[in-house]
């Protein structure tokens, strides 16, 4: 059996669309040093580093060269580091290799970073678009919002989802929003209001999608002896996982479903001995980087049948005050620092774990589920996170 | 205690100048099919896959959405190290010693499809670094300098490292050069940043390499030979250049004492029966036998005056040919590694250190080149 491994620590930034007052080492240096001092721990007791962020957003390479001092001084201290990057799955794939970094035994006590600064670039989806196949795919503008746009039509068409309940998706996420001080979009927003938006991209309004955002993200995982001397709230990763789907949308065989995450869910379930997740368990941070997604991804997760996870939404199940709230913290869609946004879902989901998750608190929390996508919709991540030892 | 992993499967493509209609991931591609054939295992027995390299070198966001699949990745767990090859290698190796997957594939690819001198150079400082013109090589070249005046090193002694390296190279039919240099050749070649000659200076070379990692309880069902990893480190430096002591590389000498320590070398010099190592350049392999305690601080030349890395010496270093004659810019580390496991097999064949049972396999990660490399060094030995 594999070591067990916990989040002891947890350091968020605050996010906008471009964190002009810092530079990127002090990006990096504010969620580090949060990390820490949440941990209470100093820079000497991390063992190992492991760093994410999708450097075609950043407009330079390597941005992670740049940081690594900013990161307890990893470089003047010639520790481990290693770099990760999977799209926007980076803050889920760093997460992973932080728990995989613990579980080998070779470290106890690991430092996971991600971050990024899309406020540097001009058009984060025109980067984005050249990860798409040049020949049989780009030229019709792939990338996320196209994707995303898709999986909405798929599932109107299927199931008769309408974009009221988009909207109502975004009402949610935007009101769960006011109560973090670290989300990048912060304002109220009816359902009226999203149907008069500007359309992106059939039937995705501008308030069905996410912003792009500076932002970074710190977490700190320990071994179990390690963990319970560091904190009396460890959030115990109690399951984990990736899949990786085919890399031609052409060749996925979804749009209204996700069967790459419903595979994926399976997998982590039965590590996790998760039988019933609706309820077992208590929050979800989905990456919801457009409206539709929340509810395609509450039915692959198993929440609820497919085709039921408007019906789920419309009943309340998943507002904050519902039996399974999702995005407490307003998810991707408020905010969304590319390469940093998964490891916000975990932090998020550990915050709430940990009972620290202050005016968006969900009461009486002890399963958090944590999603990741990226790779235009290729790569998922997902993490469960127990207040038990499992 | 980490679980014990082992090599089982060991990929390679030739390595040359194009591969003509090549996209990157098809270097991927060949070189983990024949891992796969070298280990006679199906993509199916795969838990998950490691692929590396940067984004901004292969031209693509999220390049590792086609090299998972390459490698085989299809609805399986992969990830992706934006880092030299080696570093995918660390990562499967913690992900099996974890207990948490068996079989793991790591795979690295090298291609000319962008240009490098150019994409290294916005890894650096914008503000004094760039406006230097400063680069990969050029950081390399300062490296070499200061390690050359330090210790009053000469050219002719790192051009020894050339001929020795190119004369190996040309046993390797993998290897990118296979024609042996002269001294004279190497001193004649031209300036590319003193006090670097083109013979200095690897090639950018294509091609691909995978190896196949298994946990103890898979290694007996898969090989007869496995080649056991029995030590492991790696470690970055510090990105701010002015600071540093550029004739020293501390993050390899951290590496390599993590690696002996699991390992149990004390004496690697001694204990070492070949190295494969990541010479940046020629000046860097002298600097490599210092950082790696095969010789004492400024003595890393004396090693190739007297001929103890030569094949046959007392501790071959870079029978391959090393990066001098292979140099795929983000799996030249990897390479290294293949080649010792390929070493510890008796499988090198023309090249082939005599009774080789424990080797040394180091890797460097350095996208903006002096400025926080990463160094790694695995402790390979005979099963």
């Amino acid at each position: 059996m594999a070591r067990r491994v916990a989040i002891v620590g947890v350091g968020l930034t605050k996010c906008s669309s471009h964190r002009r007052d810092v530079t990127y080492p002090e990006l990096v240096h504010e969620a580090v040093t949060a990390a820490l001092a949440d941990a209470n721990l100093k820079a000497k007791d991390i063992d190992a580093i492991v760093y994410g962020a999708m450097d075609p957003f950043d407009g330079v390479f390597a941005p992670e060269r740049w940081n690594v001092d900013a990161c307890v001084g990893a470089g003047a201290l010639n520790k481990p580091f290693i770099k990760l990057t999977t799209g926007g799955t980076t803050g889920g794939s760093v997460a992973l290799g932080g728990y995989y970094h613990v579980t080998s035994g070779l470290f106890d006590v690991v430092l996971v970073v991600a971050s990024q600064r899309v406020g540097e670039t001009l058009e984060a989806q025109l980067v984005l678009n050249t990860c798409i196949d040049p020949i049989y795919e780009r030229w019709m503008g792939g990338g996320a919002i196209m994707v995303g746009a898709n999986q909405a039509a798929s599932h109107f068409r299927s199931y008769g989802t309408t974009e009221e309940d988009l909207a109502m998706v975004a009402v949610k996420n935007y009101a769960s929003a006011l109560n973090n001080p670290y989300a990048h979009l912060q304002r109220h927003l009816t359902v009226e209001d999203c149907l008069k938006m500007r359309m992106i991209s059939w039937p995705l309004r501008l308030s069905d999608c996410c912003p792009s955002s500076d932002g970074a993200c710190a977490i700190i995982l320990a071994s179990e002896k390690r963990a319970r001397k560091i904190t009396k709230t460890p959030a115990w990763i109690r399951g984990a996982g990736q899949i990786t789907d085919n890399y031609y949308i052409g060749d996925r065989p979804w749009f209204q479903d996700w069967e790459a995450l419903s595979i994926l869910a399976h997998r982590v379930y039965s590590e996790a001995k998760i039988d019933n997740p609706l309820e077992d368990i208590d929050v979800a941070e989905l990456y919801n980087a457009f409206t539709i997604q929340e509810i395609i991804e509450s039915e692959a997760l198993g929440f609820c049948e497919p085709g039921k996870g408007t019906e789920l939404l419309r009943k309340g199940v998943t507002s904050m005050e519902g039996k399974l709230p999702v995005n407490p913290s307003g998810g991707t869609l408020c905010t969304n620092p590319i390469g940093a946004t998964g490891l916000i879902r975990i932090a998020e989901a550990a915050l709430q774990v940990m009972g620290k998750a202050d005016k968006h608190q969900v009461a009486n929390v002890k399963t958090a589920l944590a999603h990741v996508w990226g790779a235009a919709v290729g790569f998922h991540v997902l993490m469960i996170l127990d207040k038990q030892n499992p | 205690m980490p679980r014990r992993v082992a090599i089982v499967g060991i990929g390679q493509t030739k390595h040359e100048e194009s591969k003509g209609h090549y996209v990157y991931y098809e270097n991927d591609f060949e070189a983990s099919k024949r891992a796969l054939e070298d280990a006679s295992l199906t993509r199916g027995d795969l838990d998950t896959v490691i692929a590396s390299g940067w984004d901004a070198i292969d031209g693509r966001t999220i390049s590792d959405m086609h090299t998972c699949m390459a490698i085989g990745g299809y609805l399986k767990d992969s990830s992706h190290a934006a880092e030299d090859g080696i570093m995918a290698l660390v990562y499967g190796y913690l992900r099996i010693a974890s207990g948490l997957f068996d079989i793991a594939l790591v795979a690295g690819h090298g291609h000319r499809e962008a240009a490098i001198d150019a994409v290294t150079r916005i890894t650096l400082d914008p503000l004094f670094a760039r406006p230097a013109q400063r680069n990969y090589l050029i950081t390399m070249a300062m490296q070499a300098n200061a390690y050359m005046h330090k210790y009053g090193v000469s050219e002719e002694q790192a051009a020894k490292v050339v001929v020795k390296n190119r004369a190996n190279g040309v046993h390797n039919p993998y290897a990118h050069l296979d024609s042996p240099v002269t001294l004279e050749d190497v001193l004649g070649s031209a300036v590319v940043a003193y006090p670097l000659k083109a013979l200095d200076c690897p090639p950018e070379s294509v091609g691909g390499v995978a190896l196949i990692l298994a946990s103890e309880d898979m290694v007996r069902r898969i090989t007869d030979k496995p080649v056991w990893i029995r030590g492991i480190g790696w470690a970055i430096e510090s990105y701010e250049f002015g600071g540093k002591d550029l004739a020293e590389i501390p993050s390899l000498v951290a590496a390599a004492q993590r690696a002996y320590q699991m390992a149990g070398i004390k004496r690697p010099l001694n204990e070492l029966d070949l190295a494969e190592v990541h010479e940046a350049t020629s000046f860097h392999e002298l600097m490599d036998y210092e950082a790696l305690g095969f010789a004492k601080a400024g003595q890393g030349a004396k090693l190739i005056d007297q001929g103890a890395t030569e094949m046959g010496g007392k501790l071959p270093v870079n029978p391959s040919g090393g990066s001098l004659c292979t140099n795929l810019f983000s799996a030249s580390g990897l390479v290294r590694a293949a080649e010792a496991a390929l070493q510890l097999r008796g499988d090198a064949h023309g090249r082939q250190v005599a009774d080789a049972s424990l080797a040394l396999a180091h890797g460097l990660s350095a996208p903006a080149g002096a400025a926080a490399p990463t160094n790694c060094v695995a402790i390979l030995e005979r099963g």
